[in-house]
């Protein structure tokens, strides 16, 4: 229970309204504070006291240039402060990376879904985080900016560990950076959770490839909550690469799968099943992608 | 803007916007289930879209921002005739889950989504009744939106 006069009362908000404005913030000493987009994981936390309270906290949820979806050549960039119900709803987004709009679907419910955020989810850094997999297949480069300038970081490279994340003091993550995808082929979002909506995965997972002339052409495959981050299973990938996807392919990705993946138990699942199905989920995709 | 009226009343920014309602606002009627963001029982519209209020700073709603909550619904034939189809349908049973349960469904049919039990489905999957009564409030919603009046239909983005 939380009365009223819980943690939070003391912090002060402060609004920006534009990324310059957000930075200068972050950068000076006396306005320096916690960022907060969505609230639907901090707000837990601070709640919780999972993390301390902030003193001082900087709503980003006015500053629109977090908010753009956007066309870089062929590539797509997408603002830390869409909302998981614009991933699901932009044209944009269905047409050039379905797998991302089919997972922002699957995050908690309409409420959820219409505060929390990409940036959000990226910087929470959970395991079990629904958006990570996906931006892992697509050649993701995290932007991230300070009062002194931009940097661009690849996602693998920007997932530390759990929950920590490449992020220095004064920088925030202005967006992602996507590969969209291209003529010939298909990619595919699967989550298994005890109910479809307002469930944490207890495995996840998102593949990209192609298949052409009876030939794994190319296959990315991210799978989440299997690890201390969201990974690619490189190992998997090189195997089926130049391979036809008969019976004897899937069986051996399959095992290979759950022979490579070293989840744990905890309350949602156990480790043998997390192998288990990670297997399955993999056998998934590549039939997935021969069909 | 509180259900249709003009508010103002002082708070710590970091406040949640469920408790502003409840303790500064006196609106009693949104309830707070886990306070965690996974019942939905808090459910209220910030700006037409549904929200869990105890998830969001009540410093994170602008001046001038429009709040409903369920005390809102009488002010709207919509809103009545929502209440009335939850009677008539027996869609309440503990009730706990009700006030975020008809926000949901009240903003599902302004919404003037295509009716299919997806779509419906969809719109409620945030709130979770723990007597798992949702046959009877999904009845509810079907039936009020056979009867939905023109005039609670949200303008589109393009028409705003």
């Amino acid at each position: 229970m939380s009365a009223v006069g819980s943690k939070l009362e003391g912090a002060r908000m402060m609004y920006p309204g534009t990324l310059v404005e957000a930075l200068g913030l972050l950068e000076n000493e006396g306005t320096r504070g916690i960022l907060l987009a969505g609230g639907t994981d901090l707000m837990v936390q601070w709640e919780a006291g999972v993390r301390a309270a902030p003193e001082r906290i900087i709503d980003l949820s006015g500053v629109g240039e977090l908010k753009e979806i956007r066309a870089v050549g062929d590539r797509l960039f997408i603002g830390a402060g869409v909302t998981h119900r614009m991933l699901r709803e932009s044209a944009v987004i269905q047409r050039g990376f379905p797998a991302l709009a089919a997972a922002a679907a699957t995050v908690g419910g309409r409420q959820i879904q219409a505060m929390g955020t990409l940036g959000g989810s990226l910087a929470n850094a959970s395991p079990a985080g629904d958006i990570a997999p996906s931006l892992l297949v697509a050649d993701t480069k995290v932007v991230v900016a300070s009062a002194k300038g931009e940097r661009t970081v690849g996602l693998e490279a920007f997932l530390i560990d759990y929950r920590k994340i490449d992020l220095r003091d004064g920088e925030l993550i202005v967006g992602v950076e996507v590969a969209t995808l291209k003529e010939g082929e298909k990619e595919q979002w699967r989550k298994l959770g005890p109910r479809a909506a307002q469930a944490i995965s207890k495995v996840m997972g998102t593949y990209r490839g192609k298949y052409e002339g009876g030939r794994v052409v190319s296959f990315a495959v991210a799978l989440g909550s299997v690890a201390p981050k969201a990974i690619r299973l490189p190992d998997v990938e090189a195997f089926v690469v130049g391979r036809e996807i008969d019976r004897k392919t899937l069986e051996e990705a399959e095992a290979l799968t759950s022979s490579l993946v070293k989840p744990i138990s905890d309350i949602r699942s156990t480790a043998s099943y997390r192998s288990w199905v990670s297997g399955r989920l993999v056998r998934g995709f590549l039939e997935h992608l021969r069909e | 803007m509180v259900n249709g009226e003009e508010r103002t009343v002082e708070f710590p920014p970091a406040r949640r916007l469920l408790d502003v309602l409840r303790e500064d606002l006196r609106l009693t009627g949104t309830k707070e289930g886990c306070g965690e963001g996974e019942c939905g029982a808090c459910t209220v519209l910030v700006n037409g879209e549904t929200v869990v209020s105890c998830l969001m700073a009540a410093g994170q709603v602008r001046d001038g921002a429009e709040i409903m909550t369920v005390e809102g619904l009488e002010r709207s034939e919509g809103g009545r005739l929502l209440q009335r189809m939850y009677q008539e349908k027996g869609a309440a049973q503990c009730g706990f889950c009700i006030p975020g349960m008809i926000v949901s469904s009240y903003a599902y049919l302004r919404r003037g989504e295509s009716l299919s039990d997806q779509t419906m489905r969809d719109a409620h999957a945030g709130n979770i009744c723990r007597c798992t009564g949702y046959e009877k409030i999904m009845e509810a919603v079907a039936a009020a939106a056979e009867r939905w009046p023109r005039s609670e239909l949200a303008k589109t983005e393009s028409e705003s």
